[in-house]
């Protein structure tokens, strides 16, 4: 194995950052310290907390009585324990979403087709490549947080062991995300081959299922009392499932820290073979099935034959109508649009989880405030504000279709808003109906929240489309960016004070309803109602006429 | 076909900057209803720029853009109607097949159902897409995708087709049959732009050819003209276009090489 090609091969993956970061291409400089700012970040960043954490450590000993002390040495001492298999799990999920991410990336992938590298060195930059970043940046962080507070406690041999235990269990997610890689693109490959027609809808559901299970996955270890239990289970049943090849690291910390040093040479040579086997495995996948060209997929046979849209009796142009069409394909069939369905989903699923887990359904007088806006209002909106900001840069490339074809600013705006106020509209129609049929609320609180979420869609959507044309950005590698960063964050900004506006009328009937303060009503339900439409409507119309605005200097400024 | 025209594109003084550099420089330029014009010259020259002038694609900083007798500052969008384009490295919507594609170019340009079926079905028998047709665009090759390109800028009977590269990755039977196909178009009245590297192709297609050089016209005619002009009575256009363009000098080039 060539060392040289495989740093160089890493250089390359990192340097396909560049246009993710949307630098100026033309006379294009980079400072060398940039790539490295992350880990230096990561790095200062974990010596102030291992800092504070050792000074607590410190002032806690100096009240704390000898008994309670060990026992706080002790928990410290099996965090470092548990932290290799943490790590483990939290690295598989990272590096499959950076995967998901990144399903753009094709360098370092396609380099082995035509130039003299081995598949070892390729797997191995690969392997090595999908830790850059994040991954990589929280073993840093939690490396250096570890050894500054094991100083303090007199365990800084422990905490170095527990550092290298995390890089090796950091290679070994890696090495696991590139099996799957390889297996996720030849298998699912040769599912759409042989399902012909049917492979869109394959693609489209495995694809919602795959980003369902992780996001699930990453929200339940990432967030709330899921987080703590699941630190809690690890770090009292590693040692009961030693058998597990994946809590091996574990377990050779956990016999160096008691002083079985014998085991502890086992499980660490254990360890090795274990990451050598998920390596090579991955070499050989690579060589079986690295050179996999995905197949093309049929969606229909026979003779071609046109067919009237349904749209065009919704009064639609024959473009509006076919733009229209364009875009529902490319919403089910791109796999880097598909997540946006995920969303609405989760939004669901995980407040669900957590209420439906702690108490089970509540009556319409109980319903609180907060699930009242979380399943009604926000998933539609977001759904609206998301869709809005890349409804234009999702053209990518082909983007000089639209450029040069007869389409006018008003159909590209119209057909454009149609398909963000219809599928807004419709997850709005769908979480509206999870929400009523889990939390039963009064009729006068649908309709309500039914036409203010309607009238969220039809702003945010305006906004958000207003400056996803303006913002639009129609590079595609590394990965589809869709919209400038700086625009995005100012439809981010519009769109929150726009969404503040609209509510901004319920603010005083929600303190009417408020018991304690017993104030008189100041201003009745359907007031407000009233109130909000006439805020969402005139920002809706003043953003539309910007999205045509933006449409017409679009068409005409083609120069990028 | 009538025509209430008498240059199917007519440049006028046209000038595009670049933040700092010049990209086209005072050009004018007729070119005549019918005509099979080549635009050359050498990369950066600024021959896909006047190409998307024509369209409004970008705007000229000075002077005008006549296209089919409309102004193209004024109502791109009906040139656009009468305009088939093939751009040099056609990106297509790869999500959809190749009929789903054509349909969608039939909508958005306005061409009835019946007559987008025959014509759909018509080019992709000739261009040998059939059987294929109903593949997603990702899994066809670069030549397949530069094919269902040119259909789609044939589809709806265009009075201008604008061609940058468009015979790039064809196999030579397409190749011949587009060929065929731009001189019968011709002889209905079909005015052809075409830009390419090829030189052979421009010369055997083209009646005049333009030479652009860092943003100018350098040379302008039909083969003999250009002969006349670059005093070279026995040569092909390389040569010509070598020696107009003063990159000429290629053996001490290839010696350097070769050292």
């Amino acid at each position: 194995m060539n060392r040289k090609n495989v740093v160089h091969l890493i250089r390359v993956d990192m340097k396909s950052g560049r246009l993710i970061r949307g630098r100026r291409l033309t006379r294009f400089r980079e400072s060398r310290f940039l790539p490295y700012l992350l880990y230096g970040g990561a790095l200062a960043l974990g010596l102030a907390v291992g800092a504070i954490a050792g000074f607590i450590y410190n002032g806690v000993s100096a009240v704390a009585d000898s008994q309670l002390m060990a026992l706080f040495h002790q928990g410290l001492l099996d965090l470092f324990l548990s932290l290799p298999t943490l790590v483990l799990i939290y690295s598989i999920v990272f590096t499959m979403m950076q995967q998901i991410q990144r399903s753009g990336v094709k360098f370092s992938v396609q380099a082995p087709y035509w130039l003299p590298i081995t598949w070892e060195e390729h797997t191995l930059a690969s392997t090595i490549a999908n830790l850059l970043g994040f991954p990589l940046a929280s073993i840093v962080f939690i490396g250096s947080a570890i050894i500054v507070v094991s100083a303090f406690m007199g365990e800084v041999a422990y905490a170095v062991f527990t550092f290298f235990a995390l890089l090796a269990t950091a290679f070994m997610a890696s090495a696991i995300t590139e099996i799957f890689r390889i297996l996720q693109v030849r298998f699912i490959g040769a599912v759409y081959k042989s399902t012909g027609r049917a492979a869109v809808w394959v693609r489209f559901v495995g694809s919602l299922l795959f980003f369902l299970v992780f996001y699930i996955v990453y929200f339940f270890i990432t967030s709330g009392p899921g987080a703590i239990t699941f630190v809690q289970t690890v770090a009292s049943a590693q040692s009961a499932v030693w058998f597990i090849p994946f809590v091996w690291l574990g377990m050779t910390l956990y016999s160096f820290i008691n002083g079985l040093y014998a085991q502890a040479l086992v499980f660490m040579t254990l360890s090795l073979l274990l990451i050598s086997s998920l390596f090579y495995a991955a070499v050989m996948l690579n060589r079986r099935f690295g050179l996999y060209e995905p197949p093309a997929i049929t969606v229909s046979r026979g003779v071609y034959a046109p067919r009237t849209g349904f749209l065009g009796k919704l009064g639609f142009s024959t473009v509006e109508a076919a733009l229209i069409r364009k875009d529902l394909k490319a919403f089910t069939r791109r796999r880097e649009l598909m997540y946006i369905f995920i969303m609405p989903i989760v939004f669901m699923i995980v407040p669900l989880m957590q209420t439906l887990g702690a108490t089970g359904p509540q009556p319409t007088e109980a319903i609180p405030p907060f699930l009242f806006g979380f399943f009604f209002l926000l998933p539609g909106a977001i759904m609206a504000t998301i869709l809005g900001s890349m409804m234009i840069g999702e053209e990518g490339g082909a983007v000089w279709r639209i450029y040069s074809a007869p389409i006018s600013s008003k159909s590209l705006v119209k057909g454009k808003y149609f398909f963000i106020v219809f599928f807004s509209a419709l997850v709005t129609a769908v979480t509206g109906i999870v929400w009523v049929a889990v939390f039963h609320p009064s009729l006068r609180a649908i309709l309500v929240a039914l036409a203010t979420s309607l009238l969220l869609v039809f702003a945010l959507g305006a906004i958000s489309l207003a400056n996803g044309i303006r913002g639009a950005d129609f590079t595609e590698l590394p990965r589809p960016r869709m919209m400038r960063t700086a625009w995005n964050f100012i439809n981010l900004i519009a769109c929150f004070l726009a969404a503040l506006a609209i509510l901004v009328p319920f603010i005083p009937y929600a303190f009417t309803i408020v018991p304690f303060m017993s104030l008189r009503p100041v201003i009745e339900l359907y007031q407000a109602t009233v109130i909000s439409a006439a805020v969402a409507l005139t920002i809706a119309f003043v953003a539309y006429r910007m999205a045509l605005k933006n449409g017409t200097e679009l068409l005409t400024k083609a120069e990028t | 076909m009538t025509m209430n025209y008498t240059s199917a594109v007519e440049l006028k003084g046209v000038v595009k900057w670049y933040s700092k550099i010049l990209a086209v420089d005072n050009i004018d330029l007729n070119i005549k209803p019918g005509e099979i014009f080549g635009l050359l010259g050498p990369n950066g020259s600024g021959k896909s720029t006047t190409l998307k002038m024509l369209l409004g694609l970008v705007q000229p900083d000075g002077g005008s853009v006549n296209v089919l007798g409309i102004d193209v500052q004024k109502d791109a969008v009906a040139v656009k109607r009468q305009v088939g384009y093939v751009p040099e490295s056609p990106r297509l919507y790869e999500f959809l097949t190749g009929t789903e594609y054509l349909d969608f170019i039939g909508d958005i340009y306005g061409v009835k159902a019946e007559e987008k079926r025959e014509r759909v079905n018509e080019y992709l028998r000739a261009l040998e897409l059939e059987g294929r047709e109903g593949d997603m665009i990702s899994g066809y090759s670069e030549g397949m995708k530069q094919k269902v390109a040119l259909i789609s800028a044939f589809l709806h009977r265009p009075r201008l087709l604008i061609l940058d590269e468009p015979l790039s990755g064809l196999d030579p039977r397409s190749a011949r049959i587009v060929k065929d196909l731009l001189h019968e178009l011709k002889a209905q009245g079909v005015t052809t732009i075409m830009s390419t590297h090829i030189l052979e192709i421009a010369q055997a297609l083209c009646d005049r050819i333009a030479i652009m050089y860092r943003g100018k016209l350098l040379a302008l005619g039909t083969m003999d003209e250009l002969r006349h002009r670059a005093s070279m009575p026995d040569s092909g256009l390389e040569d010509i276009f070598l020696k107009l363009t003063g990159t000429g000098d290629i053996r001490a080039v290839v010696e350097e090489l070769l050292r």
